[in-house]
């Protein structure tokens, strides 16, 4: 066995669910930073993003870049509507508003469960065929979700960093009354901060539904896993969000090379829970205490 | 208390206190109705009665810690130590089923008592976070080490408790234990919370630095309820396997920690009687929607919601609101 080819192997996997892991936890720790809740409803956005991308092509034949688009477009519409009308009133209320989502994920994962039954369902790939990178098979589906990951998380960073409304969100990040006395107003913030962050799950949820199959129930894991990445980033912070995502996802490919995948489940939530205790602002980024 | 520190009972306090004793006696008697009409009412409800007796403990459990500031997200975590330790331990060592319990009992707070010391220091949804982490990973050990668990198959066969040569084998007699010990339950919540020890815990939960300031150690206040509200679900955990016959660790899954913060929250957490209240409403709810999970699901949901939306201190300040209403200001 050539060691450098599954080492190679590894690190593509490694890196296609880091990014799947970074997609979800940016949308988690932006949502905590914007509204101080801590999103239990988040994996349910991933799994609705994964169905509307899935009905998109399998069902209205529409190609797949155009469904990633219209399932993220769908989210940050449905998720601000339910921001306004659900969460408004236990923003900045971390426990009550958690205790809220919790509810909203068992509405949103039933009504799922009601409206497309429990068996799950898969997407046709997005692509035919393999290619090689430095020497290493990629199948060309996931080089597909590799290249739209990074345009997504492209199109994010040049949105928070340039725009107008972005830099405002960063602001309502920062702290939230300075940015009111600066004239940015928290009622459109609020539930865009909240829209785009779920849409950032719906996304991810997107992609990943060419991979894996679809069905209700695919929210828990990457829920979970935003977890651990926010945990380890720090809860608030971006950058993060970003270096831990990757980093877990590379982790977790490297250690199923040696180590059986409960086991390393059960090593790296020992990892978050040390991490918590010993650094809770967040071994990388620097996350609100 | 009055201010200038001296008691004095102001005169209308006097029909106050008599009428007290007769307020409780009217109450006394719908609740030792209700808490027999199981006995008569069928093995059905006598079913659902001993799970509502089960969860009134766990869930007081969890109301302890809640009291004292800190919302564990990971309550199925004692419950599944306290299962698994009685009878991993009972046949280990070849103990009886009561031993069996008091010694899961101490694994229980062994555990808590040194994992609270280290997490009690986070704070808000770090600990929510951190309980919750805990829970996932007792349940993958479970899963995983299946020569001694069982893995995913779980233990079944589980023998009943017996005590004293009298064994709990039906479910009227298991009713009967169960009520006690979810009496005896909601009974040490009110000598707690009645005594200086729930003071303080109530206090360092309003305010940890202002309880510090004072001299009371939020640490070690915190530690104590933790350890006691974890023990309190590792007794539901025993008497819920030696009940049932059966454990697996899907029934320790985060939905039962997301359904004992269901009852404590639509219950009512500020209150003694919430985790009753909620226990009581919620257990038997899955019945009216036989064959229809998602529906049952769906109205949870909704109801954690519109609770804490407009109701925030649960079913409990609705019958806090009519008592204070019946009684003359």
């Amino acid at each position: 066995m050539d060691w450098n080819l599954v080492l190679g192997q590894a690190t593509v996997n490694g890196l296609i669910i880091g990014l799947l892991y970074l997609l979800m936890a940016v949308g988690f720790t932006l949502v905590f930073g914007v509204m101080r809740m801590v999103n239990f409803a988040h994996g349910e956005f991933y799994m609705l993003g994964a169905f509307a991308a899935y009905f998109c092509t399998a069902h209205l034949g529409l190609p797949f870049l155009v469904a990633v688009v219209l399932s993220a477009l769908g989210a940050i519409v449905v998720g601000s509507a339910v921001e306004w009308l659900v969460l408004k009133p236990f923003r900045k209320d971390e426990l009550n508003g958690m205790i809220a989502t919790i509810g909203l994920a068992m509405i949103v994962q039933n009504l799922a469960l009601i409206a497309f039954g429990p068996n799950p369902a898969s997407m046709p790939s997005v692509a035919e065929g393999t290619s090689m990178l430095f020497g290493i098979a990629v199948p060309n589906s996931r080089l597909y979700v590799v290249v739209f990951a990074g345009v997504v998380l492209l199109m994010l960073y040049v949105f928070l960093r340039y725009s107008r409304a972005g830099r405002a969100l960063r602001a309502v990040v920062e702290d939230a009354e300075t940015a009111a006395m600066q004239g940015i107003r928290a009622r459109i913030y609020y539930p865009l901060g909240f829209g785009i962050g779920v849409g950032l799950a719906a996304v991810a949820g997107a992609l990943m539904a060419p991979l894996f199959s679809v069905s209700p129930f695919i929210g828990a894991t990457p829920l979970l896993k935003a977890f651990m990445v926010v945990i380890l980033g720090g809860l608030g912070s971006i950058p993060g969000a970003a270096i831990a995502g990757l980093s877990l996802g590379l982790l977790e490919s490297y250690s199923s090379l040696y180590l059986s995948s409960s086991t390393s489940d059960m090593l790296i939530f020992v990892l978050v829970i040390v991490a918590m205790i010993a650094f809770p602002r967040g071994l990388i980024g620097k996350g609100e205490a | 208390m009055n201010s200038d520190g001296v008691v004095t009972l102001p005169p209308a306090a006097a029909p106050a206190a008599a009428s007290r004793p007769r307020w409780i006696a009217a109450a006394m008697l719908p609740c030792a109705a209700l808490a027999a009409w199981p006995w008569f009412a069928g093995q059905f409800v006598l079913h659902l009665a001993i799970l509502a007796c089960l969860n009134v403990l766990i869930v007081n459990g969890l109301a302890i810690i809640d009291r004292s500031g800190q919302l564990s997200f990971g309550h199925s975590a004692p419950v599944a130590i306290g299962a698994y330790a009685a009878l991993l331990l009972g046949s280990a060592l070849g103990l009886g089923t009561v031993s069996a319990t008091l010694a899961a009992l101490a694994v229980v707070a062994l555990v808590a008592l040194a994992l609270g010391w280290v997490i009690l220091r986070l704070r808000g949804v770090y600990f929510v976070l951190v309980t919750f982490s805990f829970a996932e990973l007792v349940r993958l050990v479970l899963l995983d080490f299946s020569d001694l668990t069982g893995g995913a198959s779980g233990i079944a066969g589980i023998p009943p408790l017996s005590l004293l040569g009298l064994s709990f084998d039906t479910r009227e007699r298991f009713y009967g234990l169960a009520l006690v010990i979810a009496g005896l339950s909601v009974l040490m919540m009110l000598r707690i919370f009645n005594r200086p020890l729930g003071r303080a815990m109530t206090a360092v939960a309003a305010n940890p630095a202002l309880a510090e300031s004072v001299g009371l150690s939020v640490l070690r206040l915190q530690l104590v309820a933790y350890v006691i509200g974890s023990v309190m679900a590792g007794l539901g955990g025993v008497l819920t396997a030696r009940y049932i016959g059966f454990v697996s660790p899907e029934s320790f899954a985060t939905s039962a920690s997301v359904a004992f913060i269901t009852m404590l929250v639509i219950g009512g957490r500020g209150s003694l009687y919430g985790p009753v209240a909620g226990a009581l409403v919620l257990t038997p709810l899955p019945e009216l929607f036989r064959g229809a999970v998602q529906t049952q699901h769906i109205f949870y949901g909704a109801a954690l919601i519109l609770i804490l939306r407009f109701l925030p201190g649960g079913i409990a300040s609705v019958l806090q609101r009519l008592r204070q209403a019946r009684r003359p200001a």
